[in-house]
């Protein structure tokens, strides 16, 4: 079983051992990244944007799925790595990360993975673009993978804003 | 019984479409003859490629009219079909002009307050105080 409230591995039956952690592998950037998978609640393909006015360039947009309006979250933005392309392919995972609920923009999206917690290193000192929201790093069967601090890069999009009423575009 | 609905108008500033309030409108009119000191040229929506329709709104008396490139006329939409800005977009946004999204056939529309959009851009404008 996974329990998805810690985000760690508990199977008994042959799975994935339980000092394996569950992680949810995006690709962006054109690398393999994996955050916390209890913070997914699912993938979904991406309707059409609506671009809101005064928008930080990190949040290219809203859209609706199953009536309700989410926003977008682009993490090549947010690190100054340019813009992940939005096709009518494109799909994102939504992250429930404390109260923000953020569609996060991929090329692709993997899906979950588990990875011994004992392989996973700590990140390079480098403290620059998306390096700076790494909690570690980590190999499996497919190659490196960049583990994110997920909660922690969505809270520092959201401090990087100006907030309404502060200083105007 | 009837559904309570919201007049809107539909405008468009550049490639994208809002909505406003038709109530905090005063008129709607060419530009040629307005004084350059009463246009928002541009503003948080972006600047419009012509300079011939506006949206005439009053800011405590005074009349200010913001220059957009169509007015696609008015609409009555439910009330459940305005929402709020999802909240890490509303955290997020660098205006107060931006009142939240009008659903249009389940497209999300913005729902801009445009006397507040006018008012920050003539703030923006103004002389810091000496």
């Amino acid at each position: 079983m996974w329990d998805s409230r810690a985000g760690f591995a508990q199977r008994t039956d042959g799975g994935p051992r339980s000092q394996d952690a569950w992680f949810f592998s995006l690709r962006i950037l054109g690398g393999r990244y994996a955050f916390e998978a209890a913070l997914v609640t699912e993938v979904v393909r991406l309707g059409p944007l609506t671009r809101l006015p005064a928008a930080p360039s990190f949040l290219p947009g809203v859209f609706t799925h199953r009536g309700e309006v989410l926003p977008v979250l682009d993490i090549g933005q947010l690190v100054g790595q340019g813009s992940i392309p939005v096709r009518a392919s494109t799909r994102a995972a939504i992250v429930h990360c404390g109260p923000w609920k953020v569609a996060v923009v991929s090329e692709a999206v993997e899906g979950l993975v588990a990875i011994p917690r004992r392989a996973v290193e700590p990140p390079p000192a480098e403290s620059a673009g998306v390096a700076e929201f790494l909690a570690g790093v980590a190999q499996d069967r497919k190659g490196a993978v960049a583990i994110l601090d997920m909660p922690r890069l969505v809270e520092a999009a959201r401090a990087r804003a100006v907030p309404a009423g502060g200083a105007g575009p | 019984m009837s559904e309570e609905v919201a007049q809107l108008i539909l405008f468009q500033v550049a490639t994208s479409v809002f909505a406003a309030a038709v109530r905090d409108v005063v008129r709607i009119g060419t530009v040629r003859e307005v004084a350059a000191g009463e246009l928002v040229l541009d503003s948080a929506l972006g600047t419009p490629f012509a300079r011939e329709r506006g949206i005439v709104v009053a800011l405590g008396g005074i009349e200010r009219t913001l220059v957009v490139d169509r007015v696609l006329g008015t609409r009555n939409v439910p009330l459940e079909a305005i929402q709020p800005l999802p909240a890490f977009a509303a955290a997020c946004i660098r205006s107060g002009a931006l009142a939240g999204l009008v659903l249009v056939d389940e497209v999300p529309m913005p729902l801009v307050d445009i006397p507040t959009l006018v008012r920050e851009r003539v703030d923006r404008a103004a002389p810091p105080p000496t």
